[in-house]
């Protein structure tokens, strides 16, 4: 039983700290979290992807031909406590470089390999995952976005809804159904679909608290070259699941983001001269005891991945957790601090904490069906 | 960074399970000794013995195995699991630790070596709250009254801390010296041996002057000792009330198909395996990291509260079975409630835990 990192994991950590207090402006910092109708903020970050990229710390997981590091888990983990921590924005394009390119390195053609990935690791690009539709929710396989081969196309008709950056990509990785007849899983490809083309319609989706995350996407009649085809034709549902395999040190940004949430939150509260009654010190208690635990839960799927262990179902529960303390934070801090407007707005926020994603009660089902071994219904 | 178990230390864990399930089982075992303030056999604690796991922190040199917390934890949470009723975290961890840690070690030599090869029962007294407990010295001798000390009815050496000189002594009385009482105080669990100590000019050895960080360190390794066991009482009846709505049928089908069982089962499986969490860093701490030692324990101790839920959901995936006498799964909820209450319930301990968030510097000491 050892908690302490290799020295070689310490002296990447070294590294990157330095790196990040040198180039990690108050600006940036402050520009991390940006609103949807932010254009300033947005290029602000894309310039700072640029930076990242060009020293060499945009996308430490991937392989050093395209641009990585080839990270170990335990680097990629560092990594990611230590820009957490440090308040470093998020790649622009966080949900391609973790979920797209790993199934373009896999998939993807020499010529789509190297046209893309740089681009995409530098936000020259921007990059949205067309999957959930009205009617395909926590259902995913049920999507019924429709891409018919006509000659030298695939000609597309549907609708995706809850597209994050939907509204700024210039890419959409596209989930559509091409057989009809098969099995729900086994009727769906991939398409990489360039988002200038004629009959893509895009609107934005205004959210509870009067942002714009991400959009609704309408596609008429949409031609798709043949060749944006990723991975075997009906074989989409296994390019979906390929993200995993890579990004595996993903869940350190949960307690890490926790972390700072807690750290801001507590200097709220002194610099408000509030948050010293017994009720309020315990509530902030019930939370930090968590966050430590989630830290130590997602440390031991880590080391279950690299020592051959049990993953006990670990990175379903530390989502459903994550969601549970972010809204109990935000609960606290609201009701502390409630006129403070960015809390009041975490407030609203973390309502998707429990949705995005994945569902905690679809999270839920999963652990009682793989994990605890509980009969379906 | 491995947090995996190593082959021996699995090896510890099923023997130790395996010899709980054949010579301590609960409905053969366990249910007899409700009500025996001892909550121990001959045999079954040398059996406990020969496995090594009395003397397992206990080092070489005085008999005993020399290994750390962790080890410790993993027959703990066997323990709990197995809602064993003797006194192995009084004698094997408490007593123990206080032995080693205050610099005992060679003025307890036989006390250690006994405690190593099960001849010897030990338990602490004075340990939760010193200043509140009335003990005296005179010369060698002990008075006063202890309230919650564990195990010792069947502890043949009381070790107490007591008021001595400018500071706290910490003495070995044998438990059948003249003018020492022993009297049940009856808490939530049963499986677990609570007492009020009388000590009317007791005659003792000085064995230590323990400092208070040291003590606060054998407080510490107690507490994650006991969050241990709790983790295995609450693990055990998860997995008991699993395994039910596997089986019990309703509307033609297992209830475990339903989603609002399931759910519930996700639930306990969540808070247990937080628990887990919360508790190998601690055992982990306990030895390896002493700046992270006190934290963890605190946490662990803070986590009591949530913990015990687990009991709770457990009886309602029962049913009205699970409100039975019959059924353990009472008993697992007591254990798991006693852990939360024992020296003083979870929200003072979060109270303490968000203090120390809100003002992280400089290190907060026990209250």
């Amino acid at each position: 039983m050892d908690f302490s990192y290799p020295a070689e994991v310490e002296h990447f950590r070294c590294d990157l700290r330095a790196w990040l207090s040198a180039n990690l402006t108050d600006e940036l910092i402050a520009a991390r979290r940006p609103t949807g109708r932010d254009d300033a903020a947005f290029e602000t970050l894309r310039t700072w992807n640029r930076a990242m990229a060009d020293a060499g710390w945009a996308a430490v997981s991937w392989p050093r031909e395209y641009g990585g590091r080839g990270a170990t888990v335990l680097e990629q983990l560092v990594y990611t406590e230590e820009t957490t921590r440090a308040r470093a924005p998020l790649p622009l394009n966080v949900i391609g470089m973790n979920n797209i390119a790993p199934a373009i390195m896999q998939y993807g053609t020499e010529s789509q390999k190297e046209t893309l990935l740089p681009r995409m690791m530098r936000a020259d690009d921007i990059w949205c995952q067309g999957m959930s539709e009205p009617e395909a929710g926590s259902d995913l396989a049920a999507l019924r976005t429709r891409a018919v081969r006509d000659g030298e196309h695939f000609v597309v008709n549907g609708q995706k809804i809850w597209t994050s950056l939907g509204h700024r990509a210039d890419w959409c990785q596209l989930y559509v159904r091409t057989d009809p007849d098969a099995p729900k899983h086994k009727g769906i490809s991939c398409l990489i679909v360039d988002m200038k083309l004629p009959g893509i319609e895009v609107r934005p989706l205004v959210t509870l608290n009067g942002d714009t995350d991400f959009a609704e996407l309408f596609f008429h009649d949409v031609r798709v070259p043949a060749d944006g085809l990723l991975g075997p034709l009906n074989g989409g549902w296994q390019v979906a699941t390929t993200t995993l395999s890579h990004e595996r040190a993903g869940a350190a940004r949960l307690y890490a983001e926790l972390q700072v949430r807690l750290e801001e939150l507590v200097a709220d509260f002194a610099a408000a001269g509030v948050g010293e009654d017994p009720v309020t010190l315990c509530r902030l208690g019930e939370i930090a005891v968590r966050i430590k635990y989630l830290e130590v839960l997602c440390q031991r799927s880590i080391s279950a991945t690299l020592h051959g262990g049990d993953a006990f179902g670990s990175a379903s529960l530390a989502k459903t957790v994550w969601g549970e303390i972010g809204q109990d934070l935000a609960a606290l801090a609201f009701d502390v601090l409630g006129m403070n407007r960015r809390w009041a707005d975490y407030r609203l926020t973390s309502r998707s904490l429990t949705i995005a994603g994945g569902t905690t009660q679809i999270n839920k089902n999963i652990t009682a069906q793989r994990v605890l071994g509980l009969p379906r219904t | 960074m491995n947090l995996e178990l190593t082959e021996e230390q699995v090896a510890l864990r099923d023997t130790v399970r395996r010899f709980l399930a054949e010579k301590a089982p609960i409905s053969g075992h366990v249910r007899q000794l409700l009500d025996d303030p001892s909550g121990i056999d001959d045999a079954v604690w040398q059996g406990l013995a020969s496995l090594g796991t009395t003397g397992l922190l206990v080092p070489e040199e005085y008999g005993g195995v020399g290994m750390t917390m962790v080890e410790a934890g993993i027959v703990a949470e066997e323990l709990g699991a197995g809602l064993h009723p003797g006194p192995w975290l009084s004698s094997a961890v408490a007593a123990t630790r206080m032995l080693t840690r205050t610099g005992a070690g060679k003025a307890a030599a036989g006390i250690l070596a006994g405690i190593a090869d099960g001849t010897t029962m030990a338990t602490v007294g004075g340990l939760g709250d010193i200043r509140a407990t009335a003990v005296q010295h005179d010369g060698a001798r002990l008075r006063g009254e202890i309230v919650a000390v564990p195990d010792a009815a069947a502890a043949g050496v009381l070790l107490i801390l007591a008021e001595y000189r400018d500071g706290t002594g910490l003495f070995a009385a044998q438990a059948n010296s003249t003018g020492i009482s022993v009297t049940p105080e009856r808490g939530i669990d049963q499986t677990r041996k609570r007492f009020r100590v009388g000590l009317d000019d007791v005659a003792a050895d000085l064995l230590a002057t323990p400092s208070p960080r040291d003590i606060a360190a054998v407080v510490d390794d107690v507490l994650i000792a006991m969050a241990a066991d709790a983790l295995g009482a609450a693990r055990a009846v998860m997995q008991l009330a699993i395994e039910y709505a596997k089986v019990r049928r309703q509307f033609g089908q297992a209830i475990g198909s339903f989603q609002a069982i399931q759910h519930l089962c996700v639930d306990m499986y969540e808070t247990v395996e937080l628990a887990r969490s919360g508790v190998i860093h601690a055992l982990w701490a306990a030895d390896a990291a002493p700046d992270e030692r006190h934290p963890s324990a605190l946490r662990a101790k803070a986590f009591a509260g949530r913990l015990a839920t687990v009991g709770d959901t457990a009886i309602q995936v029962f049913g009205g079975i699970g409100y039975t006498w019959e059924h353990d799964a009472h008993l697992y909820l007591k254990r798991l409630l006693s852990w939360s209450e024992f020296l003083g319930g979870p929200d003072r301990y979060l109270t303490e835990l968000g203090a120390s968030v809100a003002h992280p510097e400089p290190t907060r000491g026990r209250t």
